[in-house]
């Protein structure tokens, strides 16, 4: 507690050198602090929407995670199957198709550069969106304003597709589905909007638009009717035992728990930023360290002859080293306090940039705060102020008492 | 662009790209299977096979494999020709690219419906090289005015278009800028200490007669030849390193792929940043202590 004390005062002794030690670990702790909310954030905040949607299994075609793979063919027949399963609660299948609606005020009202990254240039009188049929009796939203849509005509829709298209509860809209190829011109369908809702999976830039089954069909004019894109099951019990039955059941069929789908992100798809969170962890951990070394060491070199009056006044050696380790932990410990909430403005910066990336879930993050990530931060942080104090404590340990304050009276 | 003009080029291009046209792969939302046969007849039709999947299904040149459309109907024989490596494809990675190349009317006859209309067929895209010194973008506006229904744009514009990339670089950049901070706050703490701890050899030129501008000129020197080194040991380390990243990468994803590039303007851009940094920080630090007076820098 005295060595403690006793570093304070020499830190409070050089406070410009002392402030630009602490800032410089603080930046530092923050980019760290930022990499390591990086390095799990998106498997975290992935798992956190699989939970949101209240689904155990997804079934594809052709396990492509992706809205463009292969459909799932005969779909009520399949969901009807697949609810029959022992272990299986609810089922639901879900279909997705381009589609494109009129604004009200036509291109006057178009907000710029609507519809998507095509959209660049003249403003349009249509914005692009993402019909979602549903086949079951389980909404795969969660509804933020007035109520699910009945079975003939009603739809609910996203945040985004209010705001772009300016409408609320009750208004009424000209959806255009563009079912078989991007070319179709089919007559639009009237739509009324019975609710807004939140989804889990929309992905930036996405309007969503979403109703039962049959309103996308009637939207399609019956082309490629009875098809899903995705069907999701919930079980009463075990997970992997329900979905090894569904997978018993149906072998074209590609069965996934959701922590499967984590872990094949994990593998593929998320490996990059957990790659680059671990490089710059590396390069910055190694940074702090080496200039936090050479900030003790020159400081150390420039008190030799006060460090050998105090050890000739009957400092002992190891009190003499524990002060350069507490010094070097009061500047990491401050500038890692500093680094969090640093740390955390700047998280948010880097979140809404890499947020912009097409084909993310808007309501994903890339940088979660874990109780893991904040311990993990501190216990580097430690590691390095004790590995940066290490040549230092050297020193002191070593120093010729004798022959130090005699060069310091003879300079 | 005249219309003479545009139907030679187009002729003199699919010419030139026929070799490459016929040998489009099918799209990958057609996922054809491909397995390993034994037969070896040197009269079949031929395909090109991926690295990853000649590595993964045991092929080699001269192997013959049985394709067939998704759901297993209408499986043929092919004689594999070649083994080519896949373009590096960055929104791939940490995916196997199991792929085979076959001509264009092999992938028709497995793919079409049988009762297809004949003249019906589509392709995915059609990738056009122009002669050099064309605009490509005049060209490209040209056939989206005289072919409705097709949308061409230049290949320049394609990558432009690759989102995901744009971002990247953006995080990148953030995360540069905030490191060049951090540098930047323990630059100026090394410099301020470096300088504290000369304040009585600058006490004494002062002393001396030396006036403040010399000392100061001395100082910038001083620091020019301290961040011209530092700047060239940094873009050895940079150009060292480089080549342990991209191979270590290239391994772990198993891609061509180049992680790590440091061009000529990527150097230029760390020197302009580093040089001027560097030698600010030493000259903001010498002059704190400069004014302060020359007996107190001696301590006298």
């Amino acid at each position: 507690m005295i060595a403690l004390r006793f570093s304070w005062r020499s830190l409070v002794r050089q406070p410009a050198r002392a402030t630009l030690g602490i800032l410089g670990v603080a930046a530092v702790g923050a980019l760290l602090f930022d990499m390591l909310m990086l390095s799990d954030g998106l498997i975290v905040s992935m798992r956190d929407l699989l939970d949101r949607t209240g689904f155990d299994v997804r079934i594809t075609a052709s396990g492509d995670l992706r809205r463009d793979g292969d459909r799932i063919r005969e779909a009520s027949s399949v969901v009807a199957s697949i609810s029959r399963v022992p272990g299986v609660d609810t089922v639901i299948g879900l279909r997705f198709v381009d589609a494109e609606a009129d604004l009200p005020g036509g291109a006057a009202a178009a907000p710029e550069g609507t519809g998507g990254p095509d959209a660049a240039g003249p403003r349009r009188d249509t914005i692009d969106v993402v019909f979602q049929g549903v086949l079951g009796q389980t909404a795969p939203w969660t509804l933020v304003e007035g109520r699910d849509p009945g079975p003939a005509g009603e739809v609910v829709v996203s945040r985004s597709f209010a705001d772009a298209m300016h409408v609320g509860v009750g208004a009424r809209i000209a959806v255009r589905a563009r079912c078989v190829s991007r070319d179709d011109v089919l007559p639009p369908a009237r739509l009324r909007v019975s609710g807004i809702a939140e989804f889990p999976f929309e992905l930036v830039g996405d309007n969503t638009v979403s109703g039962p089954m049959q309103v996308v069909d009637a939207a399609c004019g019956g082309a490629r009717a009875d098809e899903a894109d995705l069907i999701l099951a919930k079980g009463t019990g075990e997970t992997d035992l329900t979905a090894t039955a569904i997978r018993d059941g149906h072998r074209a069929l590609s069965v996934a728990t959701n922590e499967q789908v984590l872990g094949r992100l994990q593998r593929n798809g998320f490996t990059y930023f957990r790659q680059i969170s671990v490089v710059l962890s590396t390069v910055t951990l190694a940074f702090a360290l080496l200039l936090i070394t050479v900030l003790l060491t020159v400081s150390v070199n420039q008190r030799l002859g006060e460090i050998a009056a105090l050890r000739a006044l009957g400092f002992s050696r190891g009190r003499v080293v524990a002060d350069v380790l507490c010094e070097s932990m009061l500047i990491v410990g401050l500038g890692g306090l500093l680094s969090l909430p640093l740390g955390a403005l700047l998280a948010q910066g880097l979140d809404g940039i890499l947020k912009s990336m097409p084909g993310i879930p808007s309501q994903m993050s890339f940088f979660v705060l874990a109780p893991a990530t904040v311990v993990i931060h501190a216990a580097l942080l430690t590691a390095t102020a004790v590995a940066a104090s290490l040549y230092p404590m050297q020193i002191v340990a070593r120093l010729p008492i004798a022959a130090t304050l005699r060069n310091e009276v003879l300079s | 662009m005249t219309a003479t003009r545009l139907a030679g080029l187009l002729a003199l291009l699919v010419i030139v790209l026929a070799p490459v046209v016929v040998v489009l792969a099918p799209s990958p939302a057609s996922a054809q299977t491909a397995t390993a046969t034994a037969a070896t007849p040197a009269d079949i039709p031929a395909v090109l096979v991926s690295r990853q999947a000649a590595a993964a299904l045991d092929l080699s040149v001269g192997s013959v494999v049985q394709v067939a459309p998704p759901d297993g109907s209408r499986a043929r024989d092919f004689r594999v020709a070649g083994i080519y490596e896949p373009t590096p494809d960055p929104s791939r990675l940490g995916n196997a690219i199991h792929a085979v190349r076959l001509h264009l009317p092999d992938v028709l006859a497995l793919t079409n419906p049988p009762d297809a209309v004949r003249g019906a067929e589509s392709v995915d895209a059609i990738n056009i090289r122009l002669t050099p010194g064309a605009d490509a973008a005049a060209f490209a506006r040209d056939v989206n005015a005289r072919l409705p229904g097709v949308a061409a744009r230049p290949a320049t514009d394609a990558g432009a278009a690759a989102g995901p990339f744009r971002v990247l670089e953006r995080f990148h950049l953030a995360i540069a800028i905030v490191t060049i901070i951090a540098s930047t706050v323990f630059l100026v703490a090394l410099t301020v200490m470096l300088v504290d701890e000369r304040r009585e050899t600058v006490g004494v030129l002062r002393l001396i007669g030396l006036p403040t501008s010399r000392v100061l000129v001395q100082v910038l020197l001083e620091g020019l030849l301290v961040a011209a080194t530092g700047s060239a040991f940094g873009l050895v380390l940079a150009l060292a390193s480089e080549g342990v990243i991209n191979r270590f990468f290239q391994w772990r994803y198993d891609t061509a792929l180049l992680f790590v590039q440091v061009t000529p303007s990527v150097a230029a851009t760390c020197v302009m940043i580093a040089i001027p940094l560097g030698v600010s920080a030493t000259v903001v630090a010498s002059w704190l202590l400069l004014r302060r007076n020359a007996l107190r820098l001696a301590r006298r």
